[in-house]
């Protein structure tokens, strides 16, 4: 037979798949996951003066969790992120259940790409106009002013308005997996629920927002996950006066070339997001299946 | 019809998914020139059987030899067959011609003369200057045509279809079963044809494999497929057949004694029973049309028995008739030409039925 | 007789609260004034003119073209063979494999930064552009492979097993079917990956040493107010580039899926 089994491994669909993927996934293996080992190994590592001591220690996750900035920081992080994810969410379903629900099924793709052109447009520009907007010779005073307001509001500096600035940054983000889980839905079941004599209201409540809520937990996930790391956003309309988990990884690594006190400090902040996320998806799957 | 020689032929054919065994043994042989359908439900491997042909399945174990070479070794871009795919896989950004022709990229002969071989190809299958047109705005029918054409431009050993008709609507269906079977003997080349419909399948093909759950149940022509199915499982797949429980009470000299509910004992011959013996239960199979009822005046040829009419069901140039033998719980289907100036009988009639033990089948 | 039910209102303050930043750009960018403030000075292009003649900036948009480029080309390369192994091959370790490389699209950029950083220090590598096209090209592949995998999934598979059955090779196969049906994708992707990594910072801000791209270059201006009307202009040009680069993706996109008979889902990602 010519048909060894080893040729016919070579020809199979795995081999296949395996070849066709490892160039992309050799990357990503060299340039993510094996960065993302290193810095976890680093967080273990002495920082001598100018070089790394490779002895294991436990020394900078006691010395960044016993930091009382440290906390600060990352509470502070944890705060904002959860301001902002609640803040776009909620902003944002309206608009994806207005999109596919009121919106004619030709003129979805412009109301889409509406949405995503100023995500695209410069994200640090973007950030620097709400400074214009919100500062105190910015546009909202200049306005009050017009109308008479004596005292210009105070608002840049603010957990408030460095929410508003990622509410305002993470627009699409929210609105695209919520927009695609209406999509799904199928629109007979909507008018079954309205049929059985459910009200609009709760045809809402009981069928259109259960079925989303695949949609809603994405957004979430992928506003609370990146929104914890920027450091744009504090560093421009937090003044530097109110810094977040990246601007103090930035600090650690360049300015105070301290790596393993950096590196532990990333680690304890991807921890702790990725707890909070696990801990979120577990509540929603208990949620869902309690409601049933 | 003489014996024509071998094209294609599985050895002990064998193919895993995983653990799923979906082809399981198969071994058959297609001659050259016919017309061979693979029928089955979906699921029962016949796609796959087919895409062995092709190459674009390799198979687990045995081998697949055709025109006498075996193909184990032969990528489908180097086997001499070409297929006709479902979605017909017309390339959307070329022209019908460039279709058409893409097949002779490779080949060295002149331009002019590869021009030729397009136009021929488009008329054989009825697009005579169709050439020039984009493929996306083709109709169903006619990408159908362009499939063909692209296939047979290569003068293939085998012509394989997958399910060739059913994105079809009906009459469109019905003519290009006509055209296929001309197409057929015009090119003379081997055609293997998938289908799970089973008129299709009857209405086409020299000969019909049919598969349920990777192995082949049956392989005969239409007609003995039709009339002698080998299993209850074929002869429920093809056709309407009505059962009734029997008994078989000897067997001597090539003769069986059958007694069956409803029929009474009567005698077959032994290449009625089809199968192996099993056991002393058995079932007698028939189709509705071997079974007549008797209008007042009229005698069976044969022989008759009784029952009433359960159902009639009209269908314009035929009536079905489900009738209650005498003595049998499950009503019976019998088909009736509709003949002018008989009435269509009511339910609740006494009839009397006229069949005879040459039509039957004995399962067991 | 116009009716405008709650929902509606609501939809356009959205896109208001969407646009507002972009629509001050201009304004500033022509304001005859040195102040970002209203109320409005009066017309100019000089912001225009100083920004032409800027060496730094003409440097750090040379570094970004470059870097953007290299990036979108490398990011689509790797699409192209993700997205194949995602959409036509099943094997073991698939889901973890695809999910490593999608990573990027939830991880927080600083992350990649900080970590592409140690190591690369670790080897002794200098840090350059180079170095910053090395994490643009991470962070864009997920997002080539989001628009590829669309393109290749609308891409019938009995296409390609036609022109193989009709007695090309594989490669042939490729290049004569595959390429000329996915290439609407995979000019989406180009674009849309240009498009993030010409935007790009803090990988930049990290990565690449003394060199300046677009985006460091702004930041580092962000803190004189003298140079704020020029970095208006700046933006208005970029943002007209974006909108531009984004029209002919999405264009391309949609002209894909009506030319492989798909239908249209809406929106990148």
């Amino acid at each position: 037979m010519s048909n060894t089994p080893l040729s016919r491994l070579a020809r199979s669909e795995a081999a296949s798949g395996y070849a066709m993927i490892s160039p992309t996934a050799i990357y990503a293996i060299l340039m993510l996951a094996a960065p993302l080992i290193t810095i976890v190994a680093y967080s273990f590592f002495k920082d001598g003066y100018l070089t790394i001591l490779h002895e294991f220690t436990l020394d900078n996750y006691i010395a960044t969790w016993s930091d009382p900035i440290f906390r600060a920081i990352l509470l502070r992080s944890l705060i904002v992120s959860g301001l902002v994810t609640f803040v776009t969410v909620v902003l944002a379903f309206p608009i994806a259940y207005y999109i596919s629900f009121n919106v004619s099924a030709s003129r979805k793709s412009l109301w889409i790409f509406l949405i995503t052109i100023p995500f695209w447009t410069s994200y640090l520009i973007r950030v620097f106009l709400w400074k214009v907007i919100l500062g105190y010779n910015g546009v909202i005073n200049s306005f009050l002013g017009a109308l008479g307001l004596e005292d210009p509001l105070r608002m840049l500096n603010t957990v408030g308005a460095i929410a508003v600035t990622l509410a305002h940054a993470y627009a699409p983000f929210a609105i695209l997996p919520i927009f695609v889980s209406l999509e799904k839905i199928d629109r007979s079941l909507l008018e079954a629920g309205q049929d059985l004599g459910e009200s609009r209201f709760m045809t809402f409540l009981r069928v259109t927002l259960p079925l989303a809520m695949p949609g809603v937990v994405a957004a979430v996930l992928i506003v609370f996950i990146p929104t914890i790391g920027d450091y744009v956003t504090p560093e421009l309309i937090g003044g530097g006066k109110l810094p977040m988990v990246a601007n103090m990884i930035q600090a650690q690594m360049l300015p105070l070339d301290n790596k393993p006190m950096g590196s532990a400090i990333a680690v304890s902040a991807m921890v702790v997001v990725t707890v909070i996320s696990v801990a979120f998806l577990f509540l929603n799957r208990k949620f869902l299946r309690g409601q049933k | 019809m003489t014996t024509r020689p071998t094209m294609i032929e599985f050895r002990d054919v064998h193919k895993y998914y995983g653990d799923y065994h979906a082809l399981r043994g198969i071994t058959a042989q297609i001659r050259a020139g016919e017309f061979f359908s693979l029928l089955g439900p979906s699921g029962c491997g016949k796609t796959t059987l087919l895409r062995t042909i092709a190459g674009f399945e390799d198979i687990s174990s045995g081998a697949v030899l055709i025109d006498g070479k075996d193909m184990s070794l032969v990528p489908a871009n180097k086997r001499p067959t070409n297929m006709v795919f479902q979605s017909y896989a017309i390339f959307p950004h070329l022209s019908v011609e460039q279709n058409v022709a893409f097949g002779l990229r490779r080949d060295t002969r002149p331009q002019a003369e590869k021009d030729k071989m397009v136009a021929e190809a488009l008329e054989m299958v009825g697009l005579k200057g169709y050439g020039a047109r984009a493929a996306h705005a083709l109709s169903g029918g006619q990408r159908q045509r362009v499939a063909l054409a692209r296939a047979l431009i290569l003068k293939p050993k085998v012509l394989l279809l997958d399910e060739p008709l059913s994105a079809l609507d009906k009459k469109m269906r019905e003519q290009m079963q006509v055209e296929l079977i001309k197409l057929q003997r015009q090119v003379g080349i081997t055609f293997v044809l998938v289908t799970h419909d089973q008129e299709e399948a009857l209405v086409m093909s020299d000969r019909i494999a049919v598969m349920f759950e990777g192995e082949i149940a049956q392989l005969a022509d239409p007609e003995t497929l039709y009339r002698r199915p080998n299993s209850r499982r074929v002869a429920d797949f093809i056709g309407v057949m009505n059962f009734l429980p029997a008994k078989v009470l000897s067997e001597a000299n090539g003769h069986i004694q059958v007694e069956a509910a409803g029929l009474g004992s009567f005698d077959i011959e032994a290449q009625q029973a089809p199968g192996e013996i099993t056991g002393g239960e058995a079932s007698v199979g028939f189709r509705p049309e071997t079974l007549t009822i008797l209008y007042e005046g009229q005698t069976a040829q044969d022989r008759e028995t009784a029952g009433t009419i359960d159902e009639v069901v009209y269908y314009g140039d035929m009536t079905y008739y489900d009738v209650k033998l005498d003595g049998v719980e499950a009503p019976v289907r019998i088909s009736m030409r509709n003949v002018f100036g008989r009435p269509v009988l009511d339910v609740g009639t006494r009839t009397r039925v006229a069949w005879s033990p040459g039509a039957l089948v004995l399962f067991r | 007789m116009m009716k405008l039910p709650p929902l509606r209102i609501y939809a356009l303050a959205y896109l208001v609260f969407l646009y507002a930043p972009i629509v001050l750009l201009p304004i500033f960018a022509f304001n005859d004034g040195t102040i970002i403030a209203f109320p409005l000075k009066g017309f100019t292009t000089e912001w225009f003119a100083q920004m032409f003649h800027n060496d730094t900036l003409g440097r750090a948009l040379k570094n970004s073209l470059i870097i953007a480029v290299s990036s979108a080309v490398m990011a689509t390369c790797f699409g192209i063979f993700a997205a194949r192994a995602g959409s036509r091959f099943n094997f073991p370790g698939k889901g973890g494999i695809i999910g490593l490389i999608m990573l990027p699209l939830v991880l927080p950029e600083i992350i990649v930064a900080v970590s592409l950083l140690v190591v690369l220090l670790g080897m002794g590598v200098t840090l350059s552009i180079f170095t910053v096209m090395l994490g643009h090209i991470l962070i864009c592949t997920p997002y080539a492979i989001a628009i590829l995998n669309t393109a290749f999934n609308s891409l019938d598979r009995s296409l390609e097993e036609a022109a193989y059955d009709l007695g090309e090779s594989k490669l042939s196969t490729f290049r004569l079917i595959t390429l000329p049906l996915v290439m609407p994708g995979l000019i989406s992707s180009f674009l849309i990956s240009f498009t993030i990594s010409l935007d790009e910072f803090i990988i930049a801000f990290f990565l690449a040493g003394n060199e300046p791209t677009l985006p460091t270059y702004i930041f580092s201006q962000l803190r004189f107010p003298k140079q704020i009307p020029m970095i208006m202009a700046l933006g208005t040009c970029l943002v007209l580039a974006s909108i531009v680069l984004l029209t002919i993706a999405e264009y391309f996109r949609r002209r894909g899926i009506a030319k492989t008979g798909g239908k249209d889902t809406g929106g990148f990602l």
